[in-house]
């Protein structure tokens, strides 16, 4: 069945206007119904007082607004000013700078190490006394990390470096030798 | 059936084929929980319960108590906006 087409001249703009105000009307209640629906099915459900606390405990845990404290309550600068003793070499250190300064006094972390091995390698340059020597010998033992063991490794991976590079230059530009394989048979025939 | 009477008829079927019904009721939604008038009327409901009592309240007594109530505390901004996008719809569609 054909809807038949109305056209706009035979209608007022009021009348268009009180059909939009009905329409919003609809949907106002529509959004109340909604709601009444939502509320009911919440009772009967037995969930809808659950987010409601009495006024006693909601105070114990209000906000914390007062400066030099987090919201909590809490002194967060306290640790700011306090020194603390060293148990390896029972010297007062500053709290901030306790950890950085630990780390050395104990020869554990990063950082230690880095500055070990850097003494050892200037120890090395420097240094030619049997002390420093022994230190070496015992590094070339060792299978882990050290520094004479690197210098010899490199230098025998030099040694190969070089080796193989001549073998391709030859093959890539046998121009440059055919003078000296020409003097070669020269000479010998 | 008059003209006027075909027209809305007509006019509210597109409404609800077009999926445009759905988008202004989602926006109203929106609206409305944004500003504050979900809460206001949710406290409104407690009050309402609190009279009634929990075990006897009824959608009824909800609607008959919310709806009043609802239809006059929604904020002129919501509803200008609202009836800007129907007459923007009317504008587009209540003609040939």
């Amino acid at each position: 069945m054909k809807m038949e087409e109305v056209s706009m001249s035979s209608l007022d703009n009021s009348k268009l206007e009180g059909l939009a105000q009905d329409i919003l009307s609809d949907l106002v209640e529509d959004a109340c119904l909604g709601l009444c629906f939502e509320v009911h099915r919440a009772v009967k459900q037995g969930y809808f007082f659950l987010d409601d606390t009495d006024q006693e405990s909601m105070r114990d845990f209000e906000i914390v607004d007062q400066p030099g404290l987090d919201v909590f309550g809490q002194v967060y600068n306290q640790w700011k000013n306090k020194e603390c003793v060293c148990p390896n070499c029972s010297r007062s250190i500053a709290a901030s700078r306790f950890a950085p300064h630990l780390e050395k006094c104990l020869g554990m972390g990063r950082n230690s190490s880095r500055i070990a091995n850097r003494r050892i390698v200037t120890g090395n340059n420097t240094n030619n006394k049997s002390e420093s020597d022994q230190e070496d010998n015992d590094d070339v033992n060792d299978n882990d990390w050290s520094y004479g063991a690197e210098k010899k490794a490199k230098k025998r991976k030099s040694d190969k470096v070089c080796f193989f590079n001549y073998k391709k230059s030859v093959v890539e530009f046998p121009h440059l030798y055919i003078n000296s394989v020409l003097v070669y048979l020269f000479v010998h025939l | 059936m008059s003209k006027e009477a075909r027209m809305r008829a007509t006019i509210n079927q597109k409404l609800t084929e077009m999926g445009e019904r759905e988008r202004l009721k989602e926006l109203l939604r929106a609206k409305l929980t944004e500003c504050g008038w979900k809460d206001q009327m949710k406290a409104h409901c407690k009050e309402v319960i609190k009279e009634k009592g929990l075990e006897h309240v009824t959608v009824e007594d909800l609607v008959v108590e919310i709806t009043p109530k609802g239809r006059a505390l929604v904020p002129d901004s919501v509803k200008k906006e609202l009836l800007h996008r129907i007459r923007a719809f009317l504008a587009q569609h209540a003609t040939v």
